[in-house]
């Protein structure tokens, strides 16, 4: 990198927040899909906006690629840094602006940790929704890159749902204003496309949150089926009765037997099990669990276990949690795969997913967001194996397929990042994604911003997603995976 | 590029011979948007046929306004012309998976059809935007229009989950797809919604579902005054009370607080906000069943069946009251009459206004004046031609502006859409 260039940039964050030192890049040089590693040219720590705004205008002047990163806990490679760019880490950007109670808003810097927001508010009877599982790490920022979700999206959404407005830097520097505390600005919903454009468009240096008062009641059951098509048919059913359920999650026996031998949280030895979650007043909670107990028992569950109190509550949720960390267990490596399809043919994907077990000789667990369709197939093998790695990417893939089939989706809530580019022109046509180039275009003509992430391009498509690995971070016991 | 427009009859037959069906007429006087009557108005029946429509339209240099129920042409600053109406009420179909609660809706179909669909099964599309019987989903999606049931449920863009639409250039186009967590590629459905039919022509959008509730009261107050809407509002939401609408209409002030889950549920919040209201001085009365619809009906007529101006105000919700009392003051000191409704929990308003012209735009611009950017906005939703020419309809659109503008440029290079009308005159 042209060393004009890192003075300036020296002069812009100070020593202090200049990476330059090969080791030390390496930090940097993956997000929490570990597989995909590429060292940066440099790395800034900017702490203030001013600094990220004259670190995107040197970039721009200079034709130079920048990445924006968060805590680095995305599982799509999205935060990929580029060779010869610049990662900017937002990390320090970690200030809570304001507080509204009133209004019932937060206004944040992108470096604040998810949890840290319900953190602020909880003691006001507050909270914020979007709870992706690696909520005590993952930043605001990332978030609103990747839109996350977490188990509790189904009955309250994304993140989408909840960005009120950001500021963000362009690609040339200039700052722009989406959004606001007040609703429905006029004009474009440019807001609506930026979250979830997983970095491509901007980079976001402060966030309006909207706040949720905290529900009167809580409720979680979790119950046992004797095959995965009566807890899928059981899904169905709940849907379909109308009960929208805070969180609505399911286990098979894999990944029950690999929970439960790491956390120990009591789960029935079943061949799957289903947590559902109900919250609202505490007259409509007690109400739908009776219809959602007798949907269970219609579909023939048994070890019905309703937690008595929180301490309960925190124990199946940990079981839930623990799953994938604990399928180290089951095999030495795995992958993680994130698909969606239509709720209602739960069943039916799961039976081929099964058969794709046998026909393959891989194990493949399943821990995941039935309530809104979200797979989280592991396909687990052995890299030792020759010829193993190989095929297991070639199962997950397939999975993918069966997903698409249905009229599902790539991602729920991973992202495409650097791993799905090239899966996008399965998903969408030529012209789907041209359209979608529009507001890449739009936004940044020299395309500066996150190159090479979401759209396919012949370098990345020549190579193949890889197989799972443990993210420090993941090791360390900090976070798990959804 | 046209020089000289060519006869009506000649472009409907160009327009026919392009879809390969009689799918054009010339325009008429009952087609006319602020007075501009259009050359021709087109209705295909498919997906085909708007595509091969608008592809005409961007090659021949046409403007084209697309309408669907025709409720909301309203909006927007006055057409300089338009060669073209592209109507969407040939496209009504409405394709309901029920066993997951969500449904693919043609652009065409209207609210109030879409949800008699849907209800077979119990399930609706949560939106109770007025002219619900006339208003078109693709209208509504354009407009991100909704009712009082926003304080639940949303708008529009929390509900879509999947568009198609045709490009400028004829081709089609979708996004995200019929699942209801997909995070595949940009979000070009929230994109549309909202736009005004200034980027692409909408043809079917795709939304999760909610149920119909089971049971339903709604607690009207009257108020001693407007300066109660934002304490009681506010009292309310503090609670553990979840209303589905929280809806004000003033003069006199009155608060409409609609609960609806299972019967217990609502009965049970029902009271309580009775008794909320009386705290704030307030006379409550519950009601359900027909009075309970007659209510709502009545409230949505206050603002959308009555004469004169309609303007959209969004506000943080804690400046209501001040807000409120503000507008009583300065409609009294300009000789104005005015109407206010809208969703007390979310800080969104409409305001009818009648009277003198010069002073309604004296209103506007004053009211806009006390709104700093990002913490709201007061746009014109309907308005006679002369208001127009005196405010910007849209007001200011704020430092995003050069994007929406580079976003327009992009999808409708040859300015074929909609042209001058959208949000900050793209």
């Amino acid at each position: 990198m042209d060393a004009a260039f890192l003075d300036e940039l020296e002069k812009i964050v100070g020593l202090d927040g200049l990476v330059r030192e090969t080791g030390e890049l390496l930090t940097y040089a993956s997000d929490g899909l570990v597989r995909l590693r590429e060292r940066p040219a440099v790395a800034v720590l900017p702490d203030t906006l001013d600094q990220v705004q004259r670190v995107v205008r040197l970039c721009h002047r200079a034709r130079v690629p920048f990445v924006a990163r968060g805590q680095g806990t995305g599982l799509s490679g999205g935060a990929l840094p580029h060779p010869d760019g610049v990662l900017i880490v937002m990390t320090r950007l970690n200030r809570v602006l304001d507080v509204d109670i009133p209004n019932r808003r937060i206004t944040v810097e992108p470096g604040v940790v998810n949890l840290e927001v319900t953190r602020q508010v909880a003691a006001a009877g507050y909270y914020y929704a979007p709870d992706p599982s690696s909520q005590v790490i993952c930043s605001i920022g990332g978030n609103v890159a990747e839109n996350s979700g977490g188990a509790h999206c189904l009955k309250y959404g994304f993140t989408v749902h909840h960005v009120l407005g950001v500021q963000a830097v362009l690609a040339d520097g200039e700052l722009v204003h989406l959004g606001g505390a007040a609703l429905d600005s006029p004009g474009l919903d440019l807001l609506g496309v930026l979250v979830g454009s997983e970095g491509t468009l901007a980079v976001v240096t402060k966030v309006t949150l909207r706040l949720l008062r905290r529900p009167e009641a809580v409720q979680t059951l979790l119950a046992a089926f004797d095959s995965t098509d009566a807890a899928g048919n059981a899904v169905s059913d709940i849907i379909a009765a109308g009960i929208i359920p805070a969180a609505l999650e399911m286990m098979d026996r894999t990944t029950i037997r690999a929970a439960e031998a790491a956390v120990h949280p009591g789960f029935p030895d079943a061949e799957a099990v289903l947590i559902v979650e109900l919250d609202g007043p505490r007259s409509e909670v007690a109400a739908l669990f009776a219809r959602v107990d007798s949907v269970c028992a219609r579909h023939h569950a048994w070890g019905v276990q309703v937690a008595r109190d929180e301490a309960q509550r925190e124990r199946i949720w940990m079981g839930r949690k623990a799953a994938f960390a604990a399928m180290g267990r089951v095999a030495p490596n795995y992958y993680v795969q994130d698909g969606v399809i239509p709720r209602s043919r739960l069943p039916e994907v799961l039976r081929r997913i099964r058969q794709l077990a046998i026909e393959s000789g891989l194990t493949i667990g399943n821990v995941f967001h039935a309530g809104d369709g979200n797979l989280h197939p592991l396909v687990c093998y052995d890299d030792a194996v020759e010829g193993q790695a190989d095929l297991a990417e070639q199962v997950a893939s397939e999975i993918l397929t069966y997903c698409l089939d249905v009229g599902g989706s790539l991602t729920g809530e991973h992202g495409i990042g650097a791993d799905k580019a090239c899966h996008m022109p399965k998903m969408f046509t030529p012209v789907d994604i041209e359209t979608m180039q529009l507001v890449r275009v739009a936004f940044d003509p020299d395309q500066l911003c996150n190159p090479g992430k979401l759209f396919p391009t012949p370098r990345l498509c020549g190579e193949v997603p890889g197989p799972y690995r443990a993210h420090p971070v993941e090791i360390a016991g900090i976070a798990e995976r959804v | 590029m046209q020089s000289q427009s060519p006869a009506p009859d000649a472009l409907v037959a160009e327009i026919d011979a392009r879809v390969g069906a009689a799918v054009a007429r010339p325009g008429s006087v009952a087609d006319a948007i602020d007075g501009v009557v259009p050359g021709v108005v087109a209705t295909p029946a498919t997906a085909g046929g708007m595509a091969k429509t608008l592809a005409w339209a961007t090659e021949t240099g046409r403007r084209v306004v697309v309408r669907g129920g025709g409720t909301k042409l309203g909006w927007g600053p006055p057409p300089e012309s338009v060669d073209l109406v592209l109507s969407t009420k040939g496209m009504t179909a409405v394709e309901q998976r029920h066993d997951d609660l969500t449904a693919t809706v043609q652009a065409g179909a209207t609210l109030a059809a879409t949800n008699d669909v849907l209800g077979r099964h119990r399930q609706w599309l949560p939106l109770d935007s007025p002219w619900g019987d006339r208003a078109t989903i693709g209208g509504i999606v354009a407009a991100n229009d909704s009712g009082p049931r926003r304080q639940r449920h949303g708008a529009p863009r929390d509900l879509i989950i999947g568009m198609t639409l045709a490009r400028a250039d004829g081709l089609l186009a979708k996004s995200g797809g019929i699942v209801v967590k997909n995070v595949a590629g940009y979000d070009l459905a929230r994109l549309l919604t909202g736009s005004f039919g200034c980027l692409g022509v909408i043809l079917t959008a795709t939304f999760k579902l909610a149920p119909v509730a089971e049971a339903s009261r709604t607690v009207s107050v009257e108020l001693p005054e407007s300066a109660r809407f934002g304490p009681f509002a506010a009292d309310l939401l503090a609670h553990a009370s979840t209303p589905t609408a929280l809806e004000l209409s003033t003069p006199p002030a009155r608060m409409l607080i609609r609960f609806e889950s299972v019967e217990s549920v609502v009965v049970e919040q029902a009271d309580q906000a009775a008794a909320l209201g009386r705290g704030h001085g307030g006379t409550p009365v519950i009601l359900s069943g027909e009075d309970e619809t007659a209510a709502w009906r009545t409230h949505e007529t206050l603002m959308f069946d009555r004469e004169g101006t309609i303007v959209k105000l969004s506000i943080v919700p804690s400046e209501l009251s001040a807000t409120l009392v503000w507008l009583d003051e300065a409609a009294g000191a300009r000789g104005l009459d005015y109407v206010a409704i809208g969703r007390a929990g979310l800080g969104v308003l409409y305001l009818g206004l009648t009277g003198p012209v010069l002073e309604q735009a004296s209103l506007v611009t004053t009211l806009r004046e006390r709104l700093p950017a990002g913490r709201g906005s007061a746009t014109i939703q309907r308005a006679d031609p002369e208001l127009k020419a005196l405010v910007d309809v849209w007001g200011p659109v704020g430092d995003g502006l050069r994007i929406m503008r580079e976003v327009k440029r992009r999808f409708d290079p040859t300015g074929t859409l909609n042209p001058g009308r959208g949000p900050g005159g793209l």
